[in-house]
């Protein structure tokens, strides 16, 4: 027999903490970063059709909106690698007191923004 | 699968409003979950004014008030109030824990309690975890050898030391309902109550199964939905970390 009894509120009630925080975003971003990468290599395969269709894509990525998106993407980036590390302690069995997960779930937080920063400059000079 | 969205027979409604009768000046409002199975209604949530002057410190002390002074039919599990039989776990603002071993005082503003997350509800804050439990015995939580001895079957210092921090596990599931993957898979994977159950005899010096144990865990569904959200160690309220004795169990057969 089905059991029609209700389901008690989860997600909707749930507290967010930065531990899952960190863990959805580490979601989103990998599934971003899956788009991207596919979108960097249509770019570079358009080299192949010449000249021109390399300079509309270059052209959409010197405009401000472009800019944003090159932003964007550098912050997906830098998420998903800093939390990645944090992964790979994790798999070692490192970093699983409540404090510890704390402060490194903070530093992929909040240091994705430095570094999404320091990507993009580097980027300017070097280019 | 994923569900963000309540089915259309578990959305709670706006319930009772119970006003304060005893004139106190220290009011505290309390709203709490409630369905009734004999009814064909909807959950609702219905508040009630409780006077904290007279009330002793923890959330369940709370509920016993209201059961006790307001509204007799309320239902909720408890048993020994210390922290120790886990029945009267549940979610409070929240978070899941114990009504016998968290303080009010520690909770802002008005308290919500709801049952433990993503279960199919008895009546009120009991929720139904039939399939926790047979989970549970999936694991065959208890000791294999082929010693028959009269004596003891002695451990030492430093294998007893393994099993801190796991055999103190009292199965309230307030870990395992507050995990997304399990909400989300509950029927498959073990969620972090069993396995940390299964590690504790998987790691046990005097256990011989401990090949089969790991084997029959490594499972795709049944272990590897366990993605370290860590909601799990956040609420433990004895303060043990299932999270990480998943990561052990992992890194066993990672290793193996």
């Amino acid at each position: 027999m089905e059991n029609k009894n209700p389901i008690s509120p989860h997600i909707q009630i749930y507290n967010w903490h930065i531990s899952s925080l960190v863990s959805i975003s580490h979601r989103i971003t990998g599934i971003i970063n899956f788009f991207t990468i596919t979108l960097i290599g249509i770019w570079i395969a358009s080299l192949l059709l010449g000249e021109q269709s390399y300079q509309n894509i270059n052209l959409f990525l010197s405009s401000f909106l472009g800019k944003f998106f090159c932003l964007g993407i550098i912050w997906s980036f830098s998420f998903q690698m800093l939390s990645e590390i944090r992964h790979l302690f994790m798999d070692l069995g490192y970093g699983f007191e409540q404090k510890t997960t704390k402060i490194t779930g903070l530093i992929v937080l909040i240091g994705s923004f430095p570094l999404t920063i320091i990507t993009f400059i580097i980027g300017r000079v070097l280019i | 699968m994923v569900q963000l969205n309540l089915p259309a027979n578990s959305k709670v409604e706006k319930g009772q409003y119970y006003k304060d009768k005893t004139g106190s000046k220290n009011i505290r409002k309390v709203n709490v979950y409630r369905w009734d199975p004999s009814t064909n209604e909807n959950p609702r949530l219905d508040t009630y004014e409780v006077d904290m002057d007279n009330c002793s410190s923890k959330v369940l002390d709370i509920l016993n008030k209201i059961k006790n002074e307001i509204d007799p039919s309320i239902a909720y599990r408890r048993s020994c109030a210390h922290g120790v039989c886990g029945s009267c776990a549940m979610n409070m603002n929240g978070k899941n824990g114990l009504a016998c071993t968290k303080s009010h005082s520690e909770l802002n503003g008005d308290i919500d309690i709801y049952p433990l997350p993503h279960l199919k509800v008895l009546k009120d804050l009991i929720g139904d975890l039939s399939t926790l439990y047979k989970q549970y015995e999936s694991v065959e939580p208890w000791l294999k050898t082929s010693k028959v001895n009269d004596k003891e079957n002695i451990q030492t210092k430093e294998d007893r030391a393994k099993l801190d921090g796991l055999y103190e596990c009292i199965m309230c599931a307030c870990c395992s309902t507050s995990c997304p993957s399990y909400w989300w898979n509950g029927e498959k994977y073990l969620g972090p109550a069993v396995l940390l159950q299964a590690y504790r005899w998987i790691i046990d010096s005097r256990d011989e199964d401990r090949k089969e144990r790991l084997k029959k865990v490594a499972d795709e569904l049944k272990l590897y939905r366990c993605h370290t959200i860590l909601n799990c160690t956040n609420a433990c309220p004895k303060g043990l970390n299932p999270a990480k004795a998943i990561a052990e169990i992992k890194k066993m057969l990672a290793t193996a």
